[in-house]
């Protein structure tokens, strides 16, 4: 065997898949069509957001790369939804695109046990009876041979982009498509399909009239995603908002015939939840504007992202109708929005590990499963390295919950009920969000990637320490009293006199802040930290009613369903129910009550066959 | 499995009504809600009839679970203490009231010990007299020694998850549970059936779309909103409607289970013609008499499809005669249980003190009603607040059955064919739901953050699930990008 494990693709999870067999001690080939394209942004300029950002922190918890990435290249950093409640908050940042693709290709070459190789993947080897993979087949006649394959493809598989009539094989604009993987794929038996997702122009920084648009700065202190960095010095960029017009939407709407959507000619899925311009107005045409966000792309670059005007009109079309936006009146379009349509193999194919039920050995990630979002690729990622190493190391696999992680709803979502369009993780997605706050990611997750062997000893004094530190402060709070001496320096706590710290914090009215003022030794401890335990005393009574929640969740997650279980031989399942169970293979009866379509008492009569099994 | 029906036109749809919804998705679905819900374990004690409703010779009650045998040994008074009996014995005996003493009835006792029984757990079979009244008391007694009613396949579902039964036998029950609700289907109740699910239902929509309009504010924080899109007037408007619901609980357990109703007045006030006239039958002995009626005495009737148990009692006044006085002591008592009192004033006479001092004890309990009796014989203006009644002629009568309705339902939930809850599990998930409503209406006010409030909605979403179907976060999305216009 030439090699213990192949990386195939280049993009967030690629590179997450790859570095963590090399760590985990596997001799490992990274293999993309250009080395020079790794890690790239493909649209937007910015890592983290609304759930992303959470699941930027569990990708670092359990010892992957992107928080470092990010906190070594950001331009600009932003805690999103301050005032919408502890548990939805979420760190975002501006990222500096090119910094931070060559940051990602230095951090490849000089791991250990990893091999960088340019070349496009156009076949599979397989065993005799096609069960297993052997290796992969590559464009120029290679054939590399491995235990296990991570196949991250993004949205290059026979990937299509689209600028109103102009069509050309591609899977960003100027980069060409990897052609062949998608038929040997449907020759071995894969599901396959289509979907699309476009982004929008970018455009020369000096042709903005930045006295037409509203800046929007980031959060004066930047945090770390990383919970091993303690603080970031990067530099502060600032967005700029506008908004569209009557005029943009009517250049709009009087050429949509020559989108390639509107026109027919795009087959495949795009995500309702990220629509194009041309979308947007065709959907709500009562909408008197549309908001844009203007985005630096680097600290070295004259290029402008224009978040929230995605589109594939013709370029003259698109410059018309940007050109009809305060601010960008005199706009120059270096380079123009499109659409790309690409190869996605529907995730139902998989087992919870990522690995294909088809062929053993075979591990899918990232944008091929239908995701979209640099996150939730490279969680997948993560994920499909750690479970190829497990699987060559011949351990049980590494699933995670949907009640503690949001990679364990990404991918409980995708492996159960598969995906008809760009899948994007949002919090709405996860049931149990107060259990899954980006600040305590470490707490949820570090001891696994720990136990893998993705985080070192030194890793794990530090978490040690952070938790000793927590209980002290947690401690502190639920001694300490108020006195005399509290109340006249803050006399609004009278009514709390005798009463603990940790009462207080339970009023909506006081924060820490306050009680740091009081008690000096409160000081001691790190913002994060007593914020930390300020959020879990204040909410606590919501967390119990969702720890409790979690509690009924397990209940079904821990009915474990045999793999060699035979739904052929349960009566009483629905024909519908039974064909389900069986191309999805869930591995407990709570992830079978989720796949779409399986009534419930269908899994009652799952339910009578397991404990009937267990001889209850 | 188990016909409760009763034997009234309405008590029977309500039955049927019940069996279709809850065997709807058989007794398989509750071993899912079981396995979910701490509520329910597998192991507490249930009861169930297990004869038909009605008068008989005979009646069987069922009951199961953990501590059962314990439970019943409580308020049975046999030979011997019957947690001391073996296993298969059948022991005669009668079931009293632990509270005032008070004999329930004389009864079989079939002890079976875990796992010899039926259920595989320790169970009791109580052979009763068969009279609606008796088993009602006997079930009211169970009930408040802690069993809880059986749902529709239970006892089988439980013989079955303790290895008695296999699994053909157990498909074979939920076969016959099917079937049932198919031929309810075909006698069109399944319209009741589906209502109470089209209510839910619509309580579920209504929630999910508040609900992504906190969602999307949530997952798209840098979109602008043109104001705060939680709607609290309706939400105000949906919290009434559960609270409406619940309360048919209170019905459907009155048509399951009925009431007790008491006729009392002055001797001579016309109780026991009354008690005849109800009855359609010469039961108790009228006669101008003063004191005539001297024990209490019980039929059994239905009243707009309420089973009623209707007691004829002593006459009130003050007597030196010892029977008499025990007759009145009697009365006493069962006016204190009653669920509704009938106070007959004599109105050929009037309203006199005593009648007066009675009326003011019980008028603020919300169960009395008075009728002025006679009224074909006075000529005397009859004062508003009482309905004029004539035993004699039945003239009135209409009118007093509607005002009992009025006063056990209200304005009757059950007349408008709107949807009823009568099982208990429904019951607390509503309870749950509303609870937690509660909570989110509370919360909106003191103004809790979004996501807090969005873990009451979901709970209130996840109990109404429990009755026809969770929600799906699919669902929630899908609403959210319906109506928003947000992304990139
Ligand atoms: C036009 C466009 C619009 C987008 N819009 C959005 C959006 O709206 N929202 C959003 O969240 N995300 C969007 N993204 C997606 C985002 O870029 C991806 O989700 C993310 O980068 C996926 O990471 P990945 O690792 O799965 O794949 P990619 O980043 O696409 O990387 C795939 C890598 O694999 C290599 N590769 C592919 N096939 C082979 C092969 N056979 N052999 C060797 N190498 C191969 C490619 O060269 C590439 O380096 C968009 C991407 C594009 C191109
Ligand atoms: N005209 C007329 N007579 C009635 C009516 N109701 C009862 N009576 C007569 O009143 C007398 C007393 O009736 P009962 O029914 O025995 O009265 P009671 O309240 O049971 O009396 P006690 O048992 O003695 O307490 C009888 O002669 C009845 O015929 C009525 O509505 N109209
Ligand atoms: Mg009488």
């Amino acid at each position: 065997m030439d090699f213990d494990a192949i990386a195939i693709g280049g993009g967030h999870a690629g590179i997450e898949a790859g570095l963590a067999l090399a760590r985990l001690g596997f001799k490992t080939l990274f293999i993309t069509q250009n080395l020079d394209c790794i890690a790239k942004l493909s649209c937007n300029p910015a890592i983290g957001g609304l759930a992303k950002g959470n699941v930027v922190r569990e990708i670092d918890a359990l010892g992957g790369q992107m928080a470092r990435l990010i906190d070594s290249t950001m331009i600009q950093f932003r805690i999103l939804n301050r005032s919408k409640g502890p548990a939805v908050q979420a760190p975002r940042a501006q990222a500096d695109k090119a910094a931070y693709a060559l940051l990602a290709k230095q951090t490849l070459e000089q791991q250990k046990n990893l091999s960088l190789f340019q070349d496009t993947v156009v076949d599979l080897i397989c065993d005799g009876k096609m069960k297993k993979i052997k290796g992969v087949v590559t464009e120029r006649g290679n054939r590399i041979t491995a235990g296990v394959v991570v196949l991250t493809t993004g949205t290059f598989m026979e990937a299509r982009i689209f600028i109103g009539d102009y069509m050309t094989s591609s899977g960003r604009l100027g980069e060409p498509a990897a052609v062949g993987l998608g038929e040997s794929l449907r020759k071995i038996g894969f599901e396959v399909g289509r979907l699309k997702t476009g982004t929008p122009a970018r455009v020369l920084k000096s042709s903005l009239d930045f006295s037409r648009l509203e800046e929007q700065k980031g959060d004066e202190i930047q945090l770390p995603f990383s919970f091993s960095n303690h603080r970031i010095e990067r530099p502060h960029v600032p967005c700029y908002i506008t908004y569209t017009t009557e005029a943009t939407h009517k250049i709009i709407r009087d050429n949509i015939k020559y989108s390639p959507l509107y026109g027919g000619k795009i087959v495949g899925i795009g995500p309702r939840y990220c629509p194009s311009i041309e979308d947007k107005v065709m959907r709500f045409p009562d909408r008197g504007r549309h908001q844009i966000f203007v985005e630096p792309e680097g600290l070295n670059t004259e290029e402008m992202y224009l978040n929230g005007i995605s589109s594939s009109l013709p370029e003259q079309v698109q410059e018309r109708f940007l050109r009809t936006v305060p601010g960008l009146e005199r706009v120059v379009i270096m380079k123009p929005g499109y659409a790309v349509e690409y190869d996605y193999i529907n995730p139902t194919q998989l087992y919870p590990n990522l690995e294909s039920k088809l062929l053993q050995g075979l591990f899918i990630a990232g944008q091929t499963n239908g995701t979209s979002g640099y996150e939730e690729a490279a969680a997948q990622g993560l994920l499909a390295g750690i479970n190829a190493a497990l699987k060559l190391q011949k351990k049980k696999p590494l699933i995670l919950s949907r009640a503690e992680s949001y990679i364990g709803v990404l991918i409980d979502d995708l492996v159960t009920l598969g995906t008809k369009e760009p899948y994007r993780l949002f919090t709405s997605r996860a049931e149990y969000r107060l259990c899954l706050r980006h600040d305590t990611a470490d707490m949820r997750l570090f001891s696994k990637g720990y136990a893998i062997g993705l985080q070192n000893n030194e890793a794990n004094e530090r978490f040690e320490a952070k938790v000793e530190k927590l209980n002290a402060i947690n401690e502190l709070l639920h001694k300490r009293k108020v006195d005399t001496h509290d109340i006249s320096a803050e006399p609004l706590l009278s009514k709390y006199k005798g009463k603990t710290f940790a009462r207080i914090l339970k009023d909506p009215a006081f924060t820490m802040s306050v009680l740091k003022k009081l008690d000096g030794a409160l000081n001691d401890f790190s913002a994060a930290l007593s914020t930390q335990i300020e959020l879990d005393i204040k909410y606590a009574g919501y967390l119990k009613r969702q720890q409790e929640q979690v509690a009924r969740f397990k209940r079904l997650e821990k009915l474990i369903i045999p793999s060699e279980f035979n739904y052929d031989s349960a009566k009483g399942l629905s024909k519908e129910s039974r064909e389900k169970l069986k191309t999805i293979r869930p591995l407990s009866v709570g992830q079978a009550s989720r796949i779409s379509g399986v009534r419930n008492s269908d899994i009652a009569v799952l339910l009578v066959y397991l404990t009937k099994k267990s001889g209850a | 499995m188990f016909a409760r029906g009763l034997c009234r036109e309405k008590s029977i749809k309500i039955a049927k009504f019940k069996s279709a919804v809850i065997a709807y998705e058989s007794f398989f679905l509750y071993l899912l809600i079981m396995v979910k819900e701490s509520a329910f374990d597998l192991h507490d004690p249930i009861v169930a009839l297990a004869t038909p409703w009605g008068e008989s010779a005979i009646a069987v009650i069922r009951t199961s679970g953990e501590d059962c045998i314990k439970k019943i040994a409580g308020v049975f008074k046999g030979t011997d203490n019957l947690s001391n009996k073996k296993s298969h014995t059948v022991n005669y005996g009668t079931l009293y009231n632990p509270k005032d003493g008070e004999l329930v009835d004389e009864v079989l006792a079939a002890v079976y010990h875990s796992p010899h029984s039926y259920t595989g757990e320790d169970a009791v079979e109580l052979f009763c007299h068969g009279s609606p009244a008796a088993l009602q008391k006997t079930l009211k007694l169970l009930y408040e020694q802690g069993f809880r009613q059986a749902d529709a396949g239970e006892f089988t579902l439980r013989a079955f998850l303790n290895g008695k039964i296999d699994l053909t036998k157990a498909e074979a029950v939920n076969e016959i549970i099917r079937a049932k609700s198919d031929k309810a289907r075909r006698l069109a109740l399944h319209r009741l059936a589906g209502s109470i699910e089209k209510t839910i239902n619509s309580f579920k929509t209504r929630l999910v779309d508040m609900l992504s309009a906190l969602e999307v504010m949530i997952d798209y924080p840098d979109e602008q909103y043109e104001h705060n899109e939680f709607p609290p007037q309706e939400f105000k408007k949906l919290l009434a409607e559960v609270h409406a619901l619940l309360a048919t609980y209170k019905a459907g357990r009155i048509y399951q289970e009925g009431v007790g109703v008491a006729l009392a007045g002055r001797t001579n006030s016309g109780k026991s013609t009354l008690f005849n006239l109800m009855l359609k039958e010469d039961r108790s002995i009228v006669s101008d008499v003063h004191g005539t009626t001297r024990d209490f005495i019980e039929g059994s009737i239905a009243i707009k499809g309420i089973p009623v148990r209707l007691y004829d009692t002593a006459g009130l006044r003050s007597t030196d005669h010892p029977v008499e006085a025990e007759g009145i002591r009697r009365t006493d008592k069962i006016i204190t249980n009653a669920d509704i009192i009938i106070y007959l004033i004599d109105g050929s006479l009037g309203v006199c003190g005593e009648d007066e001092k009675f009326i003011n004890q019980y008028k603020s309990g919300g169960r009395l009603l008075v009728v002025w009796n006679k009224c074909d014989l006075s000529g005397k203006k009859v004062p508003k607040a009482f309905i004029p009644i004539s035993s004699l002629t039945g003239q009135g009568l209409q009118n007093m059955e509607k005002a009992i309705v009025f006063l056990l339902l209200g304005s009757s939930p059950l007349e408008s064919d709107g949807p009823v809850i009568d099982s208990l599990r429904q019951k607390q998930s509503l309870e749950q739901a509303l609870a937690a409503l509660k909570r989110v209406e509370t919360g909106y006010k003191n103004r809790v953050s979004y996501d807090l409030l969005a873990v009451d909605i979901k709970e209130a979403l996840d109990a109404f699930g429990h009755i026809t179907g969770q929600v799906t976060s699919e669902e929630i999305l899908r609403a959210m990008f319906s109506k928003f216009c947000v992304g990139k």
